[in-house]
């Protein structure tokens, strides 16, 4: 039986898909500077294959992570190894990288079995140190901290060239990611994590391995940022060690904290929020900063995506998806309103 | 043979000026971890606002007072005491209270967050440039068989030791210390034995910024250099608290003051003796850390935490 708000409308889903696919075509038809926008809308797309991978691992099983871009640079560099220099094919990469990013999950899930909360962080966050110090010392492989130049992802004899096609690349496996997590979450799998977050010891007694499903997350979750990687070194053409560095595994954990932690959905809205707000509203604050204040502002745009955090944490917990869902239930009951419940 | 006896030993002794610095900041996290269970990761950040400050109180002494003098430097390092203070109590105000209740999780994110938007706030008003704080001891040192120990060095050590003890003793005889400890033990208990629990709270917040300030200004003038990216010296700081212990005063010193050791002497002497070691120099801290986490998580001198289900 079906509850009243354990609703799923799936009729939304074609027309959202539909929505993706014509995006590109749409914008081409409003402005002369699409590429720019296919460059971003690119960028969502892989940010959103992470942002999902990393919910799992924080929203949903309750791991924190403060290393994520660690997995997404093995993720890159291995599939830029194995393409260009070792001479697999791209697609037989795709589907390798990842898997050996989340390989790297299952290390860093060892000592996740034996610490938690803070400490935690600080494990994940000294193996984000870690990954990019190796990466620097192997290299006779990835150039060290100059970076490394990659080709374009060929798959079936065609070859990936620039934004547009990329675009499709990307989208069609960002869709299959949300719609493979969404599946994975409403499974036994998802709901072991999730009595995992809500009490260890409850679901221990209830007999759930908490040992295989803690590694099964950190798997999960790796696999997913080393995909995001995998696509980021290819469409991007180039990646260095500045492109993984800590900041931006905050960053991810910013977008999942304000897209609304805890649903997949929500991972995505943060993504396409964040993403977009650094893109296209923080130029032109700060040029207005400049025009009013006179302001060179240097570092204004983490200033903003800080202050949004932190505001988000205090009075908006449930992020922006936890706006939305509160949105439809009022309208739902909407002349019988219980009014506390919403205030 | 002698030579490298002396080199390791002037390592060693750098190593524990530079741990003593570690040591202050991670008594930092300490203070707080203690009494509130929320563990502060904008205390990095903190120690920047307090070397900042400094700075800028020092040049306006300078150019009011005349050439500086280690009286400039005390007035400095008082007005950024009180600025802390004020600080602390602010921060006390929009973290602590407001998230009394949330999971560990949405606070660490929390202290992140201020963390960044102290980075970028201090960028604007400071501009981009780093400046270069002065010694109040310019470059006098004392030297002993051939080790070279500078004045600055005995300060910051002296300022640890004295700041730890300090603590130390507040924390287990004075009557304000145990009302932490009842605290941080359990809130509601406390209570309702008539402990002013958001009192104890606000004293906590302001402590840690008093320590951060204090370990900023001695740290900007030992590094020569004052930028934003100061505020990642705080992470470092984690790794001795972990190694010491999370939750014991007297392990920050311990732990800081190994962690010093072990950084200078892998960049010095095991760095020019294998070619390997070079690689690892600037993560050695963590790889420390993840050592400890895996073989004993609760540190030196820490106790075995038993949670209730």
């Amino acid at each position: 039986m079906k509850g009243r708000y354990a609703d799923e409308n799936i009729k939304w889903i074609p027309a959202l898909i539909g929505l993706v696919i014509l995006l590109p075509f749409m914008l081409k038809g409003i402005t002369f500077s699409y590429k720019y926008y296919l460059y971003i809308l690119n960028t969502i797309g892989i940010y959103l294959i992470l942002t999902v991978g990393l919910d799992i691992l924080s929203g949903y099983t309750g791991l924190i992570s403060l290393g994520h871009a660690g997995f997404m640079a093995i993720g890159a560099y291995t599939s830029a190894i194995l393409v260009d220099q070792v001479g697999l094919p791209f697609g037989f990469s795709l589907v390798l990288s990842p898997i050996i990013a989340g390989c790297f999950g299952f290390i860093i899930g060892f000592p996740a079995l034996r610490v938690s909360g803070m400490y935690l962080g600080l494990t994940t966050m000294g193996f984000g140190f870690i990954i990019r110090r190796l990466i620097i010392a192997l290299r006779e492989w990835t150039q060290g901290s100059g970076g490394l130049a990659v080709s374009s992802p060929k798959l079936f004899g065609y070859t990936f060239n620039g934004d547009w096609a990329n675009y499709f690349l990307v989208w069609t496996l960002a869709i299959l990611s949300i719609v493979a997590s969404r599946r994975m979450m409403k499974s036994k799998v998802g709901r072991a994590f999730m009595a995992i977050r809500d009490s260890e010891q409850a679901a221990e007694a209830s007999g759930i391995n908490l040992a295989q499903y803690k590694m099964m997350s950190f798997f999960i979750s790796g696999v997913f940022a080393g995909l995001a990687g995998v696509l980021m070194a290819h469409t991007n053409h180039f990646i260095s060690t500045d492109h993984f560095d800590n900041m931006l595994s905050i960053y991810f954990i910013i977008m999942v904290l304000v897209g609304g932690i805890g649903s997949i959905y929500g991972a995505v809205l943060g993504t396409i929020f964040i993403v977009l707000l650094e893109n296209l509203i923080v130029p032109v604050i700060e040029e207005w900063l400049h025009v009013l204040f006179q302001i060179e502002a240097g570092d204004i745009e983490s200033l903003i995506f800080g202050l949004i955090m932190f505001l988000f944490i205090i009075f908006q917990p449930t992020g922006l998806y936890g706006m939305w869902l509160k949105i439809r239930i009022y309208w739902k009951l909407f002349p019988f309103n219980p009014k506390q419940r919403f205030t | 043979m002698n030579s490298l006896f002396t080199e390791i030993s002037q390592e060693i002794v750098s190593g524990i000026a530079l741990g003593s610095i570690y040591a202050l900041i991670a008594l930092g996290f300490i203070l707080i971890y203690k009494a509130t269970e929320v563990v502060n990761f904008a205390q990095g950040e903190l120690m920047m606002v307090g070397a900042y400050v400094n700075f800028f109180l020092i040049q306006s002494f300078t150019s009011s007072m005349g050439a500086p003098t280690f009286l400039t430097f005390i007035l400095g390092l008082l007005g950024s005491i009180i600025f802390a203070v004020l600080f602390g109590w602010f921060l006390d105000l929009i973290i602590n209270r407001p998230m009394k209740d949330e999971p560990v999780f949405s606070i660490i994110m929390a202290t992140i967050s201020i963390g960044i938007v102290l980075r970028a706030i201090v960028g604007l008003i400071a501009g981009p440039m780093s400046l270069v704080p002065k010694s109040p001891f310019g470059g006098a040192h004392i030297q002993l068989s051939g080790i070279i120990i500078s004045i600055l060095d005995l300060f910051i050590i002296g300022a640890a030791i004295a700041l730890v003890a300090v603590f130390y003793y507040f924390f287990n005889k004075t009557r304000w210390g145990l009302a932490m400890q009842a605290t941080s033990e359990d809130p509601i208990a406390a209570e309702l034995m008539g402990v002013p629990v958001n009192k104890v709270y606000s004293l906590v917040w302001i402590f840690a910024a008093i320590v951060a300030a204090v370990s900023g200004v001695l740290l900007a003038p030992r590094a020569a250099i004052l930028d934003t990216n100061m505020g990642f010296l705080g992470l470092k700081a984690f790794p001795a608290a972990v190694l010491g212990g999370f939750g014991s005063i007297p392990g920050a010193i311990v732990g800081g003051v190994i962690l010093g050791i072990i950084e200078t002497v892998s960049m010095g002497t095991l760095s020019f003796h294998f070619q390997w070691v070079k690689e690892i120099n600037d993560i050695i801290v963590w790889i420390v850390l993840i050592a400890v986490l895996m073989i004993r998580p609760t540190g030196i001198l820490g106790t075995e935490e038993i949670k209730k289900v």
